[in-house]
Order: C-alpha cells, then structure tokens, then sequence
C-alpha cells in the first residue's frame, strides 16, 4: 500500500513532468523526455542532476551504432516518492472534497 | 509541504500527471515495421501456394511461423514500438499478444476462404488473389488493432 507523501523534490511542475513521464516508462531516452516537454538540453541536464542526486533516476550513457544516447531510468525509491507523491495530492482533493457542502 | 497545496495546486498536478502518462499511451505500439513484415510473408506464402510445389509451400509456413515465433515475445507486447523508450507493462494489457495472434488467426481463416470461394468461383490465382486481400487488411486492419488498445489503456488510466 502506497504512503501518501508530499515531496518537495518532485513537486515543482517541471520535475513533476519528468518523473511523471518516467514513471509510466521502464527507461526513457533524454531526448524522448527532451522532446515531450518541449525543454532545452540544458534544462532537462540540470533537473535530471536534481534527480539523480537525490537518487530518484539513473543516467546511463550508451553508445550504440556509433551513436551515443542517454538512457534514464527511474529508481524505486523514484517510483515510491512518485507514488507517495501521488497518493499526497489526492488526499488534498479528498480532503477538500469531504469538507465543502 | 502538505498544507501548502491547495486543491485547485493539487488537480493542476494530477491533471499534468495524467497528460504526461497519456504521452507515453501514444507511444504503445507494434514496430512500424512488422505489419508490413506479415503482410509481406502473407503475399509470399500465397504466390508459392499457386506456383510452387506443395513442399515450398509447406516450408515458407513453417519458416513464416518459425521467424513469427522468435520475434512475437518482444514485438507483440506493444511496450517496444520506439528504440526511445520501454513503456512500463502497467499502461499495458497483458492481453495485446493474445490479441495480436487472434486477429492473425482470423485473418488465416479469412484467407482460406476467400481462396477457396475464388478457387470455386473459377478464379486462376485463388490463393494470391486471398493473400493480397488479406495483406491489405493486415496492413489497415493492424494499426486500427493498436489505436483499440491504446484507447483501452487510456480508460483504464481514467478509470483509475
């Protein structure tokens, strides 16, 4: 059963795009995310540095057919703070909901 | 934190949440690649029916089904469309393959049929004339498959 838990890390509307995004993936191409949210290279980079400190997603570089991608990757503690996360805004609405007439 | 977010904040997130999954729903899909691959073989395994012996006829199946058979696992299940991305198995039913390999099979009924009614309706080339047709709506009729599922895994995403 998943814990309802705001994250401060997750909760900006960018980083909440990205690891949205990721979540619904096994792995994700930079430039599939890049592309989806309409961000910069470098935008995306330091948001997913954010990410990556904090443990949520891993960066892989690869080279493949001479090309070089950057493969990410939500972690499960990710996925569990993405969840958590979640479960948090619903209980909001939930809240709100129970309380108006 | 948890006080901070108001409840209009909290749909606003939910409802980017929800855009950004239907993002990667767009995204289910078999390979461009292999509709065109079946209904390729489809053809081939009509023009041997009607101009090649009984034995080449027996062995294009049999290697039609062979290669099927090594490539389906991961095709079929509609999570690896893109080399972008691995949809996560959540967003997909587990029942794309047994759908895919369901339609294949009405379409191999669809096309003795129709080669058997060309056949007695006096047709020459029974066979090719069914495995064109059938190709045809493998390659119309595949797709749509897919556009089936992708809006299932969207209800199931708004029904959850």
């Amino acid at each position: 059963m998943t814990t309802a838990k705001f994250d401060e890390i997750i909760h900006p509307s960018t980083r909440l795009s990205i690891v949205a995004l990721l979540a619904s993936t096994d792995w994700a191409d930079f430039s599939f995310v890049r592309d989806r949210l309409g961000m910069s290279d470098s935008a995306l980079s330091k948001q997913f540095s954010i990410l990556e400190d904090a443990g949520y997603v891993t960066i892989d570089r690869l080279v493949t057919n001479r090309r070089r991608r950057v493969r990410v990757c939500l972690t499960d503690e990710g996925r569990k703070a993405f969840e958590g996360h979640v479960a948090a805004l619903q209980s909001v609405i939930a809240i709100a909901e129970s309380v108006s007439p | 934190m948890n006080n901070e977010v108001t409840e209009a904040e909290a749909r606003l997130a939910l409802s980017s949440i929800e855009q950004r999954r239907q993002q990667v729903i767009a995204e289910i899909d078999v390979p461009p690649w292999y509709w065109v691959s079946v209904a390729g073989g489809w053809v081939v395994l009509g023009v041997l029916a009607d101009y090649g012996p009984a034995w080449a006829t027996i062995v294009g199946t049999v290697i039609f089904g062979a290669v099927h058979s090594a490539v389906a696992p991961r095709v079929l299940s509609g999570r690896h469309a893109s080399s972008h991305l691995s949809v996560h198995s959540d967003l997909v039913s587990r029942r794309v393959p047994a759908l895919v390999i369901g339609f294949l099979i009405l379409m191999t009924i669809v096309t003795v049929a129709f080669a058997l009614i060309a056949n007695a309706d006096g047709a020459r080339h029974a066979a090719v004339l069914a495995s064109v047709v059938v190709a045809a709506l493998v390659l119309i009729g595949g797709p749509r498959l897919m556009d089936v599922v992708r809006r299932r895994a969207e209800q199931r995403l708004a029904d959850s």
